[in-house]
Protein backbone atom coordinates (compact mmCIF):
# COMPACT_ATOMS: atom_id res chain seq x y z
CA UNK A 1 0.00 0.00 0.00
CA UNK A 2 2.60 2.30 1.22
CA UNK A 3 4.28 2.15 -1.67
CA UNK A 4 1.90 2.22 -4.49
CA UNK A 5 1.21 5.72 -2.59
CA UNK A 6 4.82 6.27 -3.04
CA UNK A 7 5.23 5.29 -6.42
CA UNK A 8 1.94 7.18 -7.27
CA UNK A 9 3.66 10.53 -5.95
CA UNK A 10 7.06 9.93 -7.45
CA UNK A 11 4.56 9.36 -10.93
CA UNK A 12 2.84 12.61 -10.09
CA UNK A 13 5.92 14.31 -9.49
CA UNK A 14 7.96 12.94 -12.35
CA UNK A 15 5.09 14.08 -14.74
CA UNK A 16 4.72 17.45 -13.11
CA UNK A 17 8.75 17.99 -14.03
CA UNK A 18 8.37 16.63 -17.14
CA UNK A 19 5.60 17.38 -19.21
CA UNK A 20 5.14 15.79 -22.33
CA UNK A 21 7.22 17.35 -24.91
CA UNK A 22 5.04 20.91 -25.78
CA UNK A 23 5.83 21.40 -29.83
CA UNK A 24 5.23 24.83 -31.02
CA UNK A 25 1.82 24.43 -31.52
CA UNK A 26 1.31 23.57 -28.00
CA UNK A 27 3.25 26.60 -27.28
CA UNK A 28 0.96 29.12 -29.14
CA UNK A 29 -1.83 27.48 -27.67
CA UNK A 30 -0.79 28.46 -24.46
CA UNK A 31 0.32 31.55 -24.69
CA UNK A 32 -2.61 32.75 -26.39
CA UNK A 33 -0.61 34.85 -28.90
CA UNK A 34 0.59 33.97 -32.38
CA UNK A 35 3.38 36.19 -33.44
CA UNK A 36 3.64 36.33 -37.05
CA UNK A 37 6.34 38.33 -38.90
CA UNK A 38 5.24 40.67 -41.59
CA UNK A 39 7.09 43.04 -44.36
CA UNK A 40 5.45 46.03 -44.03
CA UNK A 41 7.14 47.34 -46.90
CA UNK A 42 5.48 45.49 -49.54
CA UNK A 43 1.77 46.56 -50.50
CA UNK A 44 -0.32 45.30 -50.87
CA UNK A 45 0.74 42.20 -48.42
CA UNK A 46 2.34 44.46 -45.94
CA UNK A 47 1.72 47.75 -45.32
CA UNK A 48 0.95 50.79 -42.85
CA UNK A 49 -2.65 52.41 -43.10
CA UNK A 50 -2.56 56.13 -42.38
CA UNK A 51 -3.01 55.69 -38.56
CA UNK A 52 0.08 53.46 -39.07
CA UNK A 53 -1.31 50.24 -38.08
CA UNK A 54 -0.06 47.17 -39.71
CA UNK A 55 -2.43 46.27 -43.10
CA UNK A 56 -2.57 44.14 -45.76
CA UNK A 57 -2.99 40.36 -47.00
CA UNK A 58 -0.31 39.01 -44.86
CA UNK A 59 -1.55 40.93 -41.67
CA UNK A 60 -5.34 39.72 -42.39
CA UNK A 61 -3.83 36.04 -43.33
CA UNK A 62 -2.17 35.91 -39.82
CA UNK A 63 -5.01 37.20 -38.25
CA UNK A 64 -7.26 34.65 -40.00
CA UNK A 65 -4.87 31.71 -38.31
CA UNK A 66 -4.61 33.02 -35.09
CA UNK A 67 -8.22 33.18 -34.74
CA UNK A 68 -8.54 29.71 -36.46
CA UNK A 69 -5.93 28.80 -33.23
CA UNK A 70 -8.35 30.70 -30.78
CA UNK A 71 -5.31 32.94 -29.67
CA UNK A 72 -4.54 36.72 -30.85
CA UNK A 73 -2.11 37.74 -33.38
CA UNK A 74 0.67 40.00 -32.85
CA UNK A 75 2.59 41.47 -36.08
CA UNK A 76 6.48 41.94 -35.51
CA UNK A 77 7.25 44.05 -38.49
CA UNK A 78 10.61 41.98 -40.07
CA UNK A 79 12.45 42.93 -43.54
CA UNK A 80 12.99 40.27 -46.14
CA UNK A 81 16.77 39.65 -45.09
CA UNK A 82 15.51 39.40 -41.29
CA UNK A 83 12.62 36.83 -41.86
CA UNK A 84 15.03 34.03 -40.89
CA UNK A 85 16.98 35.49 -37.79
CA UNK A 86 13.72 36.47 -36.07
CA UNK A 87 11.91 32.79 -36.50
CA UNK A 88 15.23 31.06 -35.24
CA UNK A 89 15.65 33.61 -32.17
CA UNK A 90 12.44 33.07 -31.25
CA UNK A 91 11.07 36.64 -31.55
CA UNK A 92 8.13 35.44 -34.02
CA UNK A 93 6.46 31.87 -34.20
CA UNK A 94 6.00 31.93 -37.64
CA UNK A 95 6.48 34.10 -41.05
CA UNK A 96 3.65 35.17 -43.20
CA UNK A 97 5.93 37.28 -45.38
CA UNK A 98 5.77 36.06 -48.89
CA UNK A 99 8.47 33.62 -48.86
CA UNK A 100 9.59 31.57 -52.17
CA UNK A 101 9.56 28.28 -51.21
CA UNK A 102 12.86 27.58 -52.89
CA UNK A 103 14.62 23.82 -52.34
CA UNK A 104 17.77 25.58 -51.11
CA UNK A 105 16.06 27.54 -48.54
CA UNK A 106 14.24 24.29 -46.96
CA UNK A 107 17.27 22.93 -46.00
CA UNK A 108 17.12 25.82 -43.68
CA UNK A 109 13.12 26.07 -42.78
CA UNK A 110 10.25 24.57 -43.17
CA UNK A 111 8.04 25.50 -45.31
CA UNK A 112 4.13 24.99 -45.62
CA UNK A 113 2.16 24.31 -49.10
CA UNK A 114 2.24 27.64 -50.94
CA UNK A 115 -0.99 29.96 -49.36
CA UNK A 116 -0.02 32.23 -52.66
CA UNK A 117 1.49 32.61 -56.31
CA UNK A 118 2.70 35.86 -57.08
CA UNK A 119 3.35 36.55 -60.70
CA UNK A 120 6.16 39.14 -61.70
CA UNK A 121 6.22 42.27 -63.90
CA UNK A 122 8.73 44.00 -66.01
CA UNK A 123 8.73 47.82 -64.74
CA UNK A 124 10.60 50.54 -66.74
CA UNK A 125 11.10 54.20 -66.63
CA UNK A 126 9.47 55.96 -69.46
CA UNK A 127 12.25 57.43 -71.20
CA UNK A 128 13.56 53.50 -71.58
CA UNK A 129 13.09 51.92 -75.30
CA UNK A 130 11.30 48.46 -74.51
CA UNK A 131 8.63 46.23 -75.10
CA UNK A 132 9.99 42.73 -73.51
CA UNK A 133 11.35 41.29 -70.83
CA UNK A 134 13.98 40.68 -73.26
CA UNK A 135 15.27 44.09 -73.57
CA UNK A 136 16.20 44.29 -70.28
CA UNK A 137 19.21 42.93 -71.39
CA UNK A 138 22.52 45.19 -70.77
CA UNK A 139 20.48 47.73 -69.19
CA UNK A 140 20.70 48.56 -65.53
CA UNK A 141 18.28 46.75 -63.51
CA UNK A 142 17.32 45.98 -60.10
CA UNK A 143 15.10 44.60 -57.68
CA UNK A 144 14.02 44.47 -53.96
CA UNK A 145 17.46 42.24 -52.19
CA UNK A 146 16.53 38.97 -50.94
CA UNK A 147 13.43 38.20 -52.89
CA UNK A 148 12.86 35.78 -55.32
CA UNK A 149 12.94 38.03 -58.67
CA UNK A 150 16.39 39.66 -57.40
CA UNK A 151 17.81 36.16 -57.67
CA UNK A 152 16.28 35.43 -60.66
CA UNK A 153 17.22 39.22 -62.29
CA UNK A 154 21.08 38.65 -60.99
CA UNK A 155 21.01 35.12 -62.61
CA UNK A 156 19.72 36.78 -65.95
CA UNK A 157 22.33 39.74 -65.97
CA UNK A 158 25.32 36.94 -65.21
CA UNK A 159 23.66 34.80 -67.65
CA UNK A 160 23.65 37.63 -70.44
CA UNK A 161 27.07 39.16 -69.11
CA UNK A 162 26.07 42.54 -70.00
CA UNK A 163 24.41 45.24 -67.94
CA UNK A 164 24.00 45.56 -64.50
CA UNK A 165 21.87 44.31 -61.38
CA UNK A 166 21.69 46.55 -58.11
CA UNK A 167 19.60 44.94 -55.45
CA UNK A 168 18.23 47.78 -53.30
CA UNK A 169 17.01 47.39 -49.57
CA UNK A 170 13.61 48.26 -50.02
CA UNK A 171 10.70 48.12 -52.70
CA UNK A 172 10.14 51.97 -52.44
CA UNK A 173 14.39 52.20 -52.93
CA UNK A 174 13.56 50.47 -55.97
CA UNK A 175 10.79 52.10 -57.53
CA UNK A 176 12.46 55.76 -56.13
CA UNK A 177 15.65 54.65 -58.21
CA UNK A 178 13.49 53.50 -61.23
CA UNK A 179 11.42 56.96 -60.98
CA UNK A 180 14.48 58.94 -60.86
CA UNK A 181 16.02 56.83 -64.11
CA UNK A 182 18.75 55.44 -62.03
CA UNK A 183 17.25 51.82 -62.56
CA UNK A 184 16.24 51.49 -66.32
CA UNK A 185 14.18 48.65 -65.02
CA UNK A 186 13.00 46.18 -62.63
CA UNK A 187 11.15 43.06 -61.97
CA UNK A 188 8.36 42.94 -59.46
CA UNK A 189 5.26 41.32 -58.60
CA UNK A 190 1.96 41.92 -60.66
CA UNK A 191 0.21 43.35 -58.04
CA UNK A 192 3.39 45.81 -56.13
CA UNK A 193 3.74 47.11 -59.58
CA UNK A 194 0.17 47.88 -60.72
CA UNK A 195 0.04 49.54 -56.95
CA UNK A 196 3.24 51.41 -57.77
CA UNK A 197 2.22 52.49 -61.04
CA UNK A 198 -1.51 53.37 -60.03
CA UNK A 199 -0.67 55.65 -56.93
CA UNK A 200 0.92 58.10 -58.95
CA UNK A 201 3.97 57.90 -56.05
CA UNK A 202 6.66 57.07 -58.48
CA UNK A 203 6.28 59.25 -61.87
CA UNK A 204 7.44 57.93 -65.27
CA UNK A 205 7.14 54.04 -64.58
CA UNK A 206 5.14 52.07 -66.64
CA UNK A 207 4.53 48.05 -66.66
CA UNK A 208 6.31 46.32 -70.11
CA UNK A 209 5.91 42.94 -69.83
CA UNK A 210 5.34 39.54 -68.02
CA UNK A 211 8.10 37.91 -67.07
CA UNK A 212 9.08 34.36 -67.81
CA UNK A 213 9.68 32.72 -64.42
CA UNK A 214 7.66 30.24 -62.86
CA UNK A 215 4.78 31.43 -60.86
CA UNK A 216 6.61 32.62 -58.49
CA UNK A 217 4.74 30.29 -55.35
CA UNK A 218 4.96 32.04 -51.46
CA UNK A 219 5.05 29.78 -48.52
CA UNK A 220 4.23 30.34 -44.74
CA UNK A 221 7.47 29.24 -42.58
CA UNK A 222 8.08 28.18 -39.58
CA UNK A 223 11.11 26.16 -37.74
CA UNK A 224 12.10 22.94 -39.69
CA UNK A 225 10.94 20.67 -36.92
CA UNK A 226 8.05 21.62 -36.03
CA UNK A 227 5.74 19.42 -38.02
CA UNK A 228 2.39 19.91 -35.96
CA UNK A 229 2.37 23.58 -36.84
CA UNK A 230 3.33 22.89 -39.98
CA UNK A 231 0.73 20.27 -40.75
CA UNK A 232 -2.07 22.64 -38.96
CA UNK A 233 -1.07 25.03 -41.42
CA UNK A 234 -1.11 23.23 -44.52
CA UNK A 235 -4.51 22.38 -43.39
CA UNK A 236 -5.49 26.37 -42.72
CA UNK A 237 -4.50 27.21 -46.02
CA UNK A 238 -6.53 24.55 -47.47
CA UNK A 239 -9.78 25.48 -45.30
CA UNK A 240 -8.91 28.71 -46.62
CA UNK A 241 -9.21 28.19 -50.25
CA UNK A 242 -12.22 26.16 -49.48
CA UNK A 243 -14.09 28.39 -47.33
CA UNK A 244 -13.52 31.42 -50.22
CA UNK A 245 -11.92 33.55 -47.82
CA UNK A 246 -8.73 32.89 -50.11
CA UNK A 247 -10.82 34.99 -52.96
CA UNK A 248 -12.35 37.92 -50.54
CA UNK A 249 -8.56 38.65 -49.38
CA UNK A 250 -7.71 38.95 -53.08
CA UNK A 251 -10.45 41.03 -53.68
CA UNK A 252 -9.76 43.18 -50.61
CA UNK A 253 -5.96 43.43 -51.46
CA UNK A 254 -5.61 43.09 -54.66
CA UNK A 255 -8.41 43.77 -56.59
CA UNK A 256 -11.01 42.36 -59.24
CA UNK A 257 -10.05 38.98 -60.12
CA UNK A 258 -9.25 35.86 -59.51
CA UNK A 259 -6.30 34.93 -57.66
CA UNK A 260 -3.74 32.56 -58.90
CA UNK A 261 -4.53 28.96 -58.68
CA UNK A 262 -2.50 26.96 -56.16
CA UNK A 263 -2.70 23.60 -58.12
CA UNK A 264 0.30 22.83 -59.73
CA UNK A 265 -0.39 20.62 -62.83
CA UNK A 266 0.13 16.91 -62.93
CA UNK A 267 1.75 16.18 -59.59
CA UNK A 268 0.54 14.80 -56.88
CA UNK A 269 1.57 17.62 -53.94
CA UNK B 1 16.21 29.78 -27.15
CA UNK B 2 18.01 29.70 -30.10
CA UNK B 3 16.61 26.94 -32.58
CA UNK B 4 19.54 26.57 -35.42
CA UNK B 5 21.94 23.78 -36.36
CA UNK B 6 24.88 25.10 -38.02
CA UNK B 7 26.28 23.52 -41.18
CA UNK B 8 29.19 25.34 -41.54
CA UNK B 9 30.64 23.39 -44.89
CA UNK B 10 27.68 24.87 -47.00
CA UNK B 11 28.77 28.58 -45.57
CA UNK B 12 32.26 28.14 -45.75
CA UNK B 13 32.20 27.00 -49.46
CA UNK B 14 31.11 30.45 -50.01
CA UNK B 15 34.25 32.15 -48.86
CA UNK B 16 35.97 32.58 -51.46
CA UNK B 17 33.57 34.83 -52.92
CA UNK B 18 33.47 36.47 -49.14
CA UNK B 19 36.80 37.12 -49.58
CA UNK B 20 36.51 38.98 -53.19
CA UNK B 21 33.89 41.10 -51.29
CA UNK B 22 36.43 41.73 -48.59
CA UNK B 23 38.79 43.23 -51.05
CA UNK B 24 35.98 45.87 -52.25
CA UNK B 25 35.63 46.68 -49.01
CA UNK B 26 39.56 47.51 -48.11
CA UNK B 27 39.54 48.98 -51.71
CA UNK B 28 36.60 51.41 -50.96
CA UNK B 29 38.24 52.75 -47.34
CA UNK B 30 41.60 52.99 -48.41
CA UNK B 31 40.30 55.12 -51.75
CA UNK B 32 37.78 57.12 -49.16
CA UNK B 33 40.81 57.94 -46.72
CA UNK B 34 42.67 59.17 -49.57
CA UNK B 35 40.14 61.51 -50.91
CA UNK B 36 38.87 62.37 -47.54
CA UNK B 37 42.39 63.12 -46.09
CA UNK B 38 43.12 65.34 -48.86
CA UNK B 39 39.67 67.40 -48.31
CA UNK B 40 40.73 67.89 -44.84
CA UNK B 41 43.48 69.21 -45.33
CA UNK B 42 42.14 71.29 -47.57
CA UNK B 43 39.12 72.48 -45.75
CA UNK B 44 42.08 73.16 -42.42
CA UNK B 45 43.47 75.50 -44.99
CA UNK B 46 40.17 76.78 -45.14
CA UNK B 47 39.78 77.32 -41.68
CA UNK B 48 43.01 78.73 -41.55
CA UNK B 49 43.15 80.84 -44.29
CA UNK B 50 41.16 83.74 -42.40
CA UNK B 51 38.45 83.98 -45.28
CA UNK B 52 35.01 84.01 -43.95
CA UNK B 53 33.45 82.03 -46.90
CA UNK B 54 36.04 79.59 -47.27
CA UNK B 55 35.87 79.14 -43.37
CA UNK B 56 32.28 78.56 -43.42
CA UNK B 57 32.26 76.04 -46.30
CA UNK B 58 34.88 74.01 -43.76
CA UNK B 59 31.98 74.40 -40.85
CA UNK B 60 29.18 73.63 -42.77
CA UNK B 61 30.79 70.37 -43.70
CA UNK B 62 32.03 69.43 -41.03
CA UNK B 63 29.03 70.02 -38.55
CA UNK B 64 26.90 67.74 -41.57
CA UNK B 65 29.42 65.30 -41.81
CA UNK B 66 29.99 64.64 -37.98
CA UNK B 67 26.46 65.33 -36.83
CA UNK B 68 24.32 63.06 -39.35
CA UNK B 69 24.24 59.41 -39.53
CA UNK B 70 26.96 58.12 -42.16
CA UNK B 71 23.35 56.05 -43.43
CA UNK B 72 21.81 59.61 -44.21
CA UNK B 73 24.95 60.93 -45.84
CA UNK B 74 25.32 57.60 -48.47
CA UNK B 75 21.56 57.53 -48.98
CA UNK B 76 21.61 61.12 -49.58
CA UNK B 77 24.68 60.97 -52.66
CA UNK B 78 22.70 58.17 -54.06
CA UNK B 79 18.81 59.17 -54.24
CA UNK B 80 19.29 63.14 -53.04
CA UNK B 81 21.70 63.54 -56.25
CA UNK B 82 19.35 61.32 -58.31
CA UNK B 83 16.65 63.74 -57.46
CA UNK B 84 18.63 66.02 -59.64
CA UNK B 85 18.90 64.02 -62.07
CA UNK B 86 22.73 63.08 -61.22
CA UNK B 87 23.25 59.46 -61.20
CA UNK B 88 26.55 57.92 -59.54
CA UNK B 89 26.39 54.01 -59.57
CA UNK B 90 26.19 52.39 -56.09
CA UNK B 91 30.20 51.95 -55.65
CA UNK B 92 30.69 55.77 -56.26
CA UNK B 93 27.72 56.67 -54.24
CA UNK B 94 29.34 54.35 -51.25
CA UNK B 95 32.66 55.84 -51.91
CA UNK B 96 31.63 59.60 -52.08
CA UNK B 97 29.29 59.32 -49.06
CA UNK B 98 32.27 57.60 -46.66
CA UNK B 99 34.81 60.75 -48.05
CA UNK B 100 32.25 63.20 -47.19
CA UNK B 101 32.12 61.64 -43.61
CA UNK B 102 36.25 60.98 -42.94
CA UNK B 103 37.05 64.36 -44.16
CA UNK B 104 34.24 65.86 -41.83
CA UNK B 105 36.18 63.87 -38.81
CA UNK B 106 39.39 64.42 -39.81
CA UNK B 107 39.12 68.10 -40.43
CA UNK B 108 38.17 68.05 -36.82
CA UNK B 109 41.28 65.49 -36.12
CA UNK B 110 43.53 67.93 -37.57
CA UNK B 111 42.31 70.84 -35.65
CA UNK B 112 43.18 69.34 -32.27
CA UNK B 113 46.20 68.35 -33.96
CA UNK B 114 47.29 72.20 -34.47
CA UNK B 115 45.96 73.00 -31.00
CA UNK B 116 48.92 70.70 -29.78
CA UNK B 117 51.70 72.70 -32.22
CA UNK B 118 52.49 75.76 -30.55
CA UNK B 119 51.92 78.97 -32.53
CA UNK B 120 55.27 80.57 -32.10
CA UNK B 121 57.11 77.33 -34.56
CA UNK B 122 54.70 79.41 -37.38
CA UNK B 123 56.61 82.74 -36.56
CA UNK B 124 59.69 81.03 -36.36
CA UNK B 125 59.82 79.70 -39.81
CA UNK B 126 58.18 83.06 -40.96
CA UNK B 127 61.24 84.74 -39.36
CA UNK B 128 63.43 82.41 -41.03
CA UNK B 129 61.99 84.10 -44.31
CA UNK B 130 59.59 80.81 -44.59
CA UNK B 131 56.44 81.91 -46.92
CA UNK B 132 53.25 81.29 -44.82
CA UNK B 133 52.43 78.54 -47.14
CA UNK B 134 56.16 76.87 -46.84
CA UNK B 135 55.85 77.27 -43.22
CA UNK B 136 52.71 75.27 -43.48
CA UNK B 137 54.28 72.47 -45.79
CA UNK B 138 57.52 72.04 -43.92
CA UNK B 139 56.73 72.46 -40.25
CA UNK B 140 53.18 72.46 -39.13
CA UNK B 141 52.16 70.12 -41.78
CA UNK B 142 54.29 66.93 -40.58
CA UNK B 143 53.43 67.45 -37.11
CA UNK B 144 49.88 67.93 -37.82
CA UNK B 145 50.26 64.39 -40.09
CA UNK B 146 52.08 62.70 -37.02
CA UNK B 147 50.02 64.09 -34.24
CA UNK B 148 46.50 63.05 -35.76
CA UNK B 149 48.19 60.00 -37.28
CA UNK B 150 46.27 57.69 -34.66
CA UNK B 151 42.88 59.25 -34.83
CA UNK B 152 43.33 58.74 -38.52
CA UNK B 153 43.72 54.89 -38.56
CA UNK B 154 40.29 54.92 -35.97
CA UNK B 155 39.12 56.30 -38.99
CA UNK B 156 40.14 53.72 -41.64
CA UNK B 157 38.20 51.72 -39.17
CA UNK B 158 35.40 53.22 -39.31
CA UNK B 159 35.35 53.56 -43.38
CA UNK B 160 35.85 49.62 -43.17
CA UNK B 161 32.72 49.24 -41.11
CA UNK B 162 30.99 52.01 -43.14
CA UNK B 163 31.32 50.20 -46.58
CA UNK B 164 28.63 48.01 -44.97
CA UNK B 165 26.08 50.74 -45.11
CA UNK B 166 25.95 50.35 -48.94
CA UNK B 167 23.62 48.02 -48.49
CA UNK B 168 20.96 50.89 -49.19
CA UNK B 169 22.20 52.44 -52.39
CA UNK B 170 22.62 48.94 -53.47
CA UNK B 171 26.14 47.99 -52.98
CA UNK B 172 26.65 43.81 -54.07
CA UNK B 173 29.83 43.72 -54.48
CA UNK B 174 31.70 44.53 -51.07
CA UNK B 175 31.76 42.23 -48.07
CA UNK B 176 28.29 42.99 -46.40
CA UNK B 177 26.75 42.67 -49.81
CA UNK B 178 27.98 39.36 -50.93
CA UNK B 179 27.12 38.32 -47.64
CA UNK B 180 23.33 39.45 -47.20
CA UNK B 181 22.92 38.25 -51.16
CA UNK B 182 24.59 34.61 -50.30
CA UNK B 183 22.05 34.97 -47.37
CA UNK B 184 18.93 35.59 -49.27
CA UNK B 185 19.71 32.27 -51.13
CA UNK B 186 20.76 30.07 -48.91
CA UNK B 187 19.14 31.43 -45.39
CA UNK B 188 22.24 30.47 -43.67
CA UNK B 189 22.38 33.72 -41.93
CA UNK B 190 23.99 32.90 -38.93
CA UNK B 191 27.05 31.21 -40.55
CA UNK B 192 26.91 33.63 -43.37
CA UNK B 193 27.41 36.46 -40.92
CA UNK B 194 29.49 34.89 -38.11
CA UNK B 195 32.20 34.76 -41.33
CA UNK B 196 31.97 38.03 -42.08
CA UNK B 197 31.77 38.87 -38.72
CA UNK B 198 35.17 36.92 -38.58
CA UNK B 199 36.66 38.83 -41.62
CA UNK B 200 35.85 42.50 -40.53
CA UNK B 201 37.43 42.11 -37.06
CA UNK B 202 40.46 40.17 -38.90
CA UNK B 203 40.64 43.28 -41.43
CA UNK B 204 40.16 46.03 -38.56
CA UNK B 205 42.79 44.40 -35.98
CA UNK B 206 45.03 44.23 -39.15
CA UNK B 207 44.89 47.72 -39.78
CA UNK B 208 45.45 49.15 -35.46
CA UNK B 209 47.78 46.83 -35.56
CA UNK B 210 50.18 47.74 -38.44
CA UNK B 211 49.49 51.48 -37.97
CA UNK B 212 51.60 51.13 -33.91
CA UNK B 213 54.13 49.06 -35.78
CA UNK B 214 54.42 51.85 -38.39
CA UNK B 215 53.53 54.66 -35.62
CA UNK B 216 56.51 53.22 -33.54
CA UNK B 217 58.75 53.51 -36.61
CA UNK B 218 58.29 56.57 -38.72
CA UNK B 219 57.91 58.90 -35.36
CA UNK B 220 60.72 57.67 -33.39
CA UNK B 221 62.87 60.69 -31.86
Amino acid sequence: MKTSVFAAGLLAATALALPAQADKLDDIIASGTLRCAVVLDFPPMGSRDASNNPVGFDVDYCNDLAAALGVTAEIVETTFPERIPSLMSGRVDIAVASTSDTLERAKTVGFTIPYYSFENAVVANEKIEMSTWEDMKGKVVGATAGTYEAIWLEGKVKEWGEGEFRPYQTQADVFLALSQGQLDATVATVEVSQANVKSGNYPGIKIVDKTPMVPDYVALITLREEYGLINYMNLFINQQVRTGRYNELYKKWVGDGEPASLIVEGVYR
Amino acid sequence: MFNYNFRWNQALSSLPQMLEGALVTIEIAVLSMAIGITVAILLTLFRLSGSRPLSAIATTWVEIARNTPALFQIYMVHFGLGGFGIHLSPYLSLLIGIAFNNAGYLTENFRGALKAIPETQTRAARSLGMSPIQAFQNVILPQMLRISFLPMTNQMVWAILMTSLGAVVAMNTDLYGVTSELNARTFRTFELFAIAAVIFYVITKAITLSARLLAARLFRY
